[in-house]
């Protein structure tokens, strides 16, 4: 997609590149020796075969040059026995020897990993610019560096890849999505999530692009970088380019066939133990049902999961196409959960009217198909009394009655769900070349979410099933974002001075509904959720439906200069106006600027370019928004019907009332973070490369429902922006390429970053807030009033806020402070990722790492398991036995644990099978997932998400209850795939 | 060249007319000032000053009746209920028991509960008075809709009185300054002259669950009998001559048909809150939050019904204060459960019989089965989530015991004894030989159990102040609940209520 780009700049480099060779030129004529010339002429190409215009052709010891042409070609008289330094930034440069015999010379030039930066683009947002001229920071990761193996979601794919960027994975489940946090939070009630761009499409679901598809990930991380988008910049900008259209053929095969386990397990006493237990302690209540049953066991299988993706790209100078096509079955490792995907790309770009224009189309679509869990299985696997078999002698499930004792095998088999999403996004692009430097850029898009969900409960089901006589729901919801973008781009350079501009506009408008219904009562459960009107039995809010439509309306503009490649300054300015915005506060105004050093291009860096071949430093300031936490139409006096129904005594009959929801606030707007940013980026000996970022984000106007008085308000809190955050950080990204030899190489890579946050105002003039307590433990037995967090002034959001442990008293009772105290905090002190590759003749070995380290967990598991009382109504772990612990569970301290972490991620060996005379290319590989993980946690895993299991507890939002294990319990699978790789190109 | 200026033009088109318009469209909602313009209209908007009545759901309260936590809080502040800690569960950070023992304090959730609860009604009610004052209604038609709903907002405001005393009395919804407390006697007299004021418009006759002349003859019999209690000034007369006023209740044959699954049938109720397991109310749960979690059994073979919490239970001594012929003692369940589908007493998981018993050993760590369980409300198979009892609020009963109370404390016991006659007659009892303040108040205990007013009974008997059960003396400060925590964090102009 990037074609446009990739041609502008060799342009530019080759317009600089024939000034150089008009100096050449001078010199030559004036020290001219008379010896035997020969003309010599050649092509020169990349090592995929594409011709490389602009490469600079030296005889060495002279200073006659040339450089090749738009095709790659040169002509040059060369002497006799000279020898030609043929050479191109970003690739090696190679010697060529001319004797008498010399006619052609056609050279394949490598590329050389430390010199990219100067030839690498990186997408900025409308636009690219050279890696080695950009002022903010941005890293990035080629689509090869992706994490590979089993991907159910596409942000896994950056998992530990860019330093800053956390993505955490709810829990094994395949369905469940991930979380990606960048340079920690800035908000308490908005997603935190970065603004992901693909194609040059912004806000859209990244789940619609295939790790396979992606050319590049560009992660914008500072306001200088991210300003461009403005009110959506705030948490940092993922701009994904996808592969397109090639100028050579090329078919490709990737599948894989893996087998996943799961890895942990809490152990929970066996049948013998129970009975053993029992006989030691004279349970005279306990009842031994006689079976022999492992109930986490029985929820778990083996599960296979298989994957197959075929692309196809070809194209010329004119146009290009490409087109994917992949599936994916990935089996839970809990019985029934499963997620299949079909997805399929095609895009393509035309040029027209001699290149004056560019068309560039895509399209991606994908279906996921999955059914969810009823995660109460957990917390009942752990509950069962072990001599309880699954099932009776006659093959019903077995039920014992009891409370949270419902068999979870048959909670797992008897229920029907079944889930599917569709996801479109598909542009038009068109550029148009509207005077020399001047190019125009018109893009369409329409990005299209629907996510329908099935359900039924039926009749013998013992949850609900049961009392509703059968129960089916369906329910429908979808998004669409139609987008147009327009803008114009300027690129001027004259001598040593370059120019860039840029201005747009900007209109997105979405729009969200829905629907649903569900029905209880029916006589047979033959129609699952297929027959609602066969259900007697039905209710007021029993049938819905929904809409609303936002809009976001912007303009643009950027300006870069660079002065010899050694001073850059970029400015951005962005207008946005929302319609979630109150009418006080429509328009939002986001400017930054930057500036960076190319210290090694000065003459005093030359005494020390042999080993620093590069420094540079950044320097950049901006301001960015976050408007993800308004929902449409919060600034509004408005009236909702539906949920309120009120009776009619005239009648006997009941009508629905309309009242007012919110309290209406038009001075609603954005949150705004301001950041300032240094970075420097450096390479040592052409073999490390690496860069080091230190920011500060400064955050004001946090949106949060606030606690207001009421009287005088309708509703006792309201949303508003009242708050101050702030997160410092360091980040370093190390590259190194260790060993460099024919046979033999090895690189290795190391993402490092490190956040602080503070809360630093939740108050002003008219909201006073102290603290808000967080992390509610509603829901476990005797917690619904206990929270194990707050969120205050001075504090990091997930601050374990309770009592402290100090020790047993000898009756076995926690002895705890009489004050509560800062216990904890959710957030880690850093986060590390490691990946390292070898390779020796035909052989590939690598594996990827990541480590967050210094966080708190609240093992809330835990916490509920240690519980004198449970015996004989409920299981108890191994390690309770003999535990002096005689206290009914009590949250503090003691329930804390260090949950640093390293996983293993991945872990693959390949062997590439040549074959000489053609251009196929086999790979077969084994790659192993989360093979192990290492962690002082004692709970099932140390990486905690919560947003499955708790969305349905109320006050509960996990943004801002990190860190809480409360039955987190889907274990992550350990998974080994066998696979392939199959290139034919020509 | 032509194809440039063509882009050229169109490109510049593109942002000639490039859109700004940021006005926002509703779909599923109405702006406020749509709304209101015809007499459906603000029928849908009166609708939901009554809705208001069924509570709300967030974070700290639940959508039970009356919010949960205001039953609960007058419940437990009582000498009637408890609500036992079983294990870890109903602990919830210890604000039952704090309740329990007389030691609440500001940051209660129950307490900021109940406060929400008021004034989130009030809120609402303000809200739609204002609708009303917009739309183009005549005066006359609207005189009936403001006394209606300035009603509504009295009893609110009645509550508020009784519960927290000096609470700020807004009336105004466009008025978005910050309130300062008003005196308890500003608050009294408030609710009274609202209530007078509003009485001409109202209807005379009886209509279900609406806020009628019944009803608010009914509140200021209610704020007079307390007036003593409320601001030291007996008006026992008074009262009399508004439980006169009321007309054309009486008392159902059946006690228990004032508590069925479809109680709006009764004669009795003067005003309720009407739950519907077809209109979606999340509804009246006051049985089944008691029972224990295997009581389904003792309801169907298969032990299918919805839920039931182990929570609330009656205080030691309560059940036996009731004659062993008193049919009203049925509203309470003691001894073995058993289960329909095997005949036998049910088996608790941890392996014991579930038969509640009277005594609760230790309230703070209580067996499963210990108490006695509030079954007032009906309790039938078939039943689903959401219930269809209507949960009472005042009942012709409390009229005849009100006058009664006052004959007795006017020195005429001889003219309260036709009152008490029916209440006995129907509970199958024997009248005692002397009728006094002491029966008056026992009397009140066995016929409004767990009804949500026996706080008040408390504090208006005195006995409140006295040591009971798991609490000792309570000071007099405490005959009103603190201004939540929260609330006076997020208004500066308001104080706290003496000595908290």
């Amino acid at each position: 997609m990037n074609s446009k780009h990739t041609n502008t700049h060799p342009e530019s480099s080759r317009s600089t590149t024939f000034i150089m060779f008009l100096i050449f030129l001078l010199f030559l004529t004036a020290g001219m020796y008379a010896q035997q010339k020969k003309l010599v002429t050649g092509t020169i190409y990349d090592n995929t075969s594409i011709a490389l215009p602009g490469v600079t052709i030296l005889e060495v010891g002279t200073q006659k040059a040339t450089t090749t042409d738009a095709d790659g070609k040169f002509t040059f008289e060369a002497t006799v026995g000279g020898t030609l330094q043929i050479s191109f930034i970003g690739y090696t440069t190679q010697n060529v020897k001319v004797d008498a015999n010399t006619k052609n010379i056609d050279v394949k030039l490598v590329e050389s990993a430390f010199m990219l930066d100067a030839v690498e683009l990186v997408s900025v947002g409308y636009g690219t610019m050279r890696k080695s001229d950009l002022t903010g920071a941005i890293s990035t990761v080629k689509g090869d560096d992706l994490v590979k193996g089993v991907i159910s979601s596409t942000e896994q794919a950056l998992q530990g890849k860019v330093a800053g960027l956390t993505v955490l994975q709810s829990s094994g489940d395949p369905s469940s999505g991930s979380t990606l946090r960048l340079r920690g939070g800035t908000s308490l009630t908005a997603s935190n999530s970065p603004l992901i761009v693909v194609d040059g499409i912004a806000g859209v679901d990244i789940n619609v692009v295939q790790a396979s598809d992606i050319k590049s990930v560009d992660v914008l991380k500072d306001a200088s970088a991210t300003a461009i988008y403005g009110s959506r910049g705030a948490n940092g900008v993922i701009i994904i380019t996808t592969k397109g259209g090639s100028k050579a053929t090329t078919i490709t095969y990737n599948g894989y066939t893996g087998v996943s386990e799961a890895s942990n397990q809490l152990d929970m006493l066996s049948a013998d133990q129970w009975r053993g237990y029992v006989r030691a302690n004279n349970l005279t209540d306990a009842i031994d049902y006689g079976g022999n049953t492992d109930w986490q066991k029985e929820l778990y299988r083996k599960a296979y999961t298989q994957s197959h993706t075929l692309s196809i790209s070809t194209g010329g100078e004119q146009s290009g196409i490409r087109t994917s096509l992949s599936y994916l079955k990935n089996e839970g490792v809990v019985k029934t959960t499963q997620l299949e995907r079909l997805s399929a790309n095609v895009s393509g770009y035309q040029y027209a009217l001699d290149k004056a224009l560019k068309f560039d189309t895509g399209i991606f679509a994908n279906i996921d198909k999955w059914h969810p869990l009823d995660y109460r299985i957990f917390e009942r696997s752990f509950n069962l009394n072990p001599t309880i078999p699954v099932r009776n002698t006659n093959g019903s499930f077995t039920e014992v009655g009891g409370t949270l004792n419902e068999n979870p095998v048959e909670i797992l088999t008897d229920r029907d769900t079944q889930n599917e999403r569709h996801r479109i996004l598909g542009y038009f692009k068109t550029e148009a070349k509207l005077y020399k430097d001047l190019q125009a850029v018109v893009n369409l898009s329409l990005e299209h979410n629907a996510t329908q969900g099935n359900t039924y409960k039926p009749s013998f089901a013992v949850l609900e099933g049961r009392t509703e006589n059968g129960y089916a729901q369906k329910t429908y919801g979808e998004y669409t974002n139609a987008q147009v973008e327009a803008y114009l781009n300027y690129n001027k350079t004259f001598g040593r001075h370059n120019l860039s501009l840029l201005a747009g506009y900007s209109y997105l408008e979405n729009i969200y509904k829905g629907f649903g219904a569900q029905r209880s009562g029916f006589e047979t459960d033959l129609f699952g959720y297929n027959n609602l009107g066969a259900g007697y039995n039905y209710r007021l809010g029993d049938v819905y439906s929904y809409k609303g439509k936002s809009n976001l309306v912007s303009f643009f503009g950027r300006a870069n200069y660079s002065f010899d490649s050694k001073y850059m300054l970029t400015g951005t300015l962005r207008r946005d106006g929302s319609s979630r915005f109150g009418a006080n506060n429509k328009w939002g105004l986001f400017p930054s600027a930057s500036a960076a050093w190319k210290i090694t291009g000065e003459e005093f860096m030359k005494p020390t370019e042999n080993w620093l071949t590069n420094l540079k430093l950044r320097v950049g300031y901006g301001v960015t928004g976050n408007q993800d936490g308004i929902g449409e139409y919060k600034s509004l006096s408005i009236l909702g019907v539906g949920q309120d129904s009120y009776y009619d005594p005239s009648t006997g009959t009941w009508s629905l009332a309309y009242s007012p929801t919110q309290n209406p606030n038009p001075d609603l707007k954005w949150e705004s973070t301001r950041q300032t940013n240094i970075g420097l980026d450096f390479s040592l000996f052409n073999r490390v490369t690496g860069s080091i970022e230190w920011y500060d984000k400064q955050t004001k106007d946090l949106l949060y429902t606030y606690q207001v008085p009421q009287p005088p308000y309708l509703v006792g809190t309201m949303l508003a922006n009242v708050g101050d955050l702030s997160n410092k950080g360091l980040e370093v990204t190390l590259n190194a390429d260790i060993i460099r030899g024919d046979k033999f190489t090895w690189d290795v890579n190391v993402t490092f970053a490190k956040n602080k946050q503070k809360i630093t105002k939740l108050s002003n003039q008219s909201y006073k807030t102290e603290t808000i307590q967080s992390g509610s433990l509603h829901g476990l037995s005797g917690m619904s009033n206990t929270f194990s967090q707050i969120i205050g002034e001075g504090y990091a959001v997930g601050t374990f806020w309770g009592r402290e442990y100090q020790g047993l008293n000898e009756k076995g009772e926690f002895i705890l402070s009489e004050d509560e105290k800062e216990i904890g905090n959710a957030q880690p002190d850093f986060t590390a990722g490691l990946g390292m590759n070898f390779a020796y003749k035909n052989f590939d070995l690598g594996f990827t790492g990541y480590g967050i380290f210094g966080q708190d967990v609240l093992n809330a598991t835990a916490m509920m398991l240690n519980d004198p009382n449970r015996m004989p109504s409920y299981n108890i772990q191994d390690d309770f036995v003999g535990s002096p612990i005689k206290s009914a569970p009590t949250y503090s301290s003691y329930w804390i644990e260090d949950a640093s972490f390293f996983r293993l991620q991945t872990a693959t060996i390949g062997y590439t099978i040549p074959f000489k005379e053609s251009k196929a290319k086999l790979r077969v590989f084994v790659l192993g997932q989360n093979l192990f993980v290492i962690t002082g946690y004692n709970g099932v895993d140390p990486e905690i998400n919560n947003t499955a299991n708790a969305s349905d507890t109320p006050g509960f939002s996990d943004r801002l209850s990190p860190g809480i294990d409360r039955f987190n319990n889907y274990p992550r699978p350990r998974t080994i795939s066998l696979g392939l790789n199959f290139t034919l190109g020509n | 060249m032509k194809v440039k200026i063509i882009a050229a033009i169109l490109f510049s088109t593109l942002f000639t007319f490039s859109c700004t318009d940021l006005s926002e469209d509703l779909y599923d909602k109405v702006a406020d000032d749509n709304f209101g313009n015809t007499p459906n209209e603000i029928d849908a908007l009166v609708g939901g000053a009554y809705s208001s009545l069924r509570g709300f759901s967030d974070a700290i309260s639940n959508a039970y009746p009356t919010c949960e936590y205001v039953f609960f809080l007058n419940e437990v502040a009582s000498d009637e209920a408890t609500i036992p800690t079983r294990g870890t569960d109903w602990y919830d950070g210890g604000r039952y028991q704090d309740v329990q023992r007389h030691q609440w304090k500001a940051d209660n959730g129950m307490i900021l509960s109940a406060w929400r609860y008021c004034y989130a009604g009030i809120s609402k009610v303000n809200s739609i008075i204002y609708q009303v004052d917009k739309s183009g209604l005549t005066p006359e038609a609207k005189a009936p809709i403001y006394a209606e709903l300035k009603a509504i907002r009295a009893y609110y405001y009645y509550q508020l009185l009784d519960m927290f005393g000096n609470v700020p009395i807004v009336t105004n919804f466009e008025d978005q300054s910050l309130p300062s407390n008003s005196t308890r006697r500003q608050v009294y007299d408030f609710v009274e002259s609202e209530l007078l004021a509003a009485l001409p418009h109202l209807k005379s006759n009886i209509v279900y669950s609406k806020m009628t002349q019944n009803v608010a003859y009914s509140l200021l019999a209610r704020l007079y009998i307390n007036s003593e209690a409320f601001i030291g000034t007996p008006r026992w007369q008074d009262c009399i001559d508004m439980c006169q006023n009321v007309q054309g209740h009486t008392l159902t044959a059946d006690y228990f048909a004032n508590f069925a699954t479809q109680n709006q049938t009764s004669n009795e109720i003067i005003f309720s809150i009407p739950y519907d397991s077809k209109a979606g109310t999340l509804g009246n749960y006051m049985s089944s939050m008691s029972a224990h979690y295997l009581h389904r059994f003792t309801i169907s073979p298969t032990g299918d019904y919805p839920w039931s919490g182990n929570g609330m239970s009656a205080q030691p001594g309560v059940y036996s204060s009731f004659a062993e012929n008193d049919k009203r003692r049925k509203g309470m369940l003691i001894g073995d459960q058993i289960n329909l589908g095997t005949g036998s007493v049910i088996i608790m998981d941890s392996g014991e019989p579930l038969t509640y018993t009277e005594d609760i050993v230790n309230f703070t760590d209580a067996k499963q089965n210990e108490g006695v369980r509030l079954a007032k409300y009906e309790m039938k198979a078939g039943e689903s989530w959401e219930r269809d009892h209507d949960f009472v609020l005042i009942r012709y009963s409390e009229i005849l015991m009100m006058q009664a109370e006052c004959y007795v404390r006017l020195g005429s016991p001889t003219l309260a004894t036709p009152f008490l006659q029916q209440i006995t007659a129907r509970a199958g009892t024997e009248m005692p030989a002397t009728i006094d303040l002491d029966f008056i108040n026992k009397e009140s205990l066995r016929e409004f159990t767990f009804e949500g007013t026996r706080r008040t009974t408390n504090i208006r008997f005195g006995t409140f102040f006295q040591p009971w059960w798991e609490k000792g003396s309570t000071p007099a400060y405490r005959g009103i609940y603190p201004i939540p925590a929260t609330v006076l964090a997020t208004n500066s102009n308001l104080h706290q209520n003496p000595q908290y």
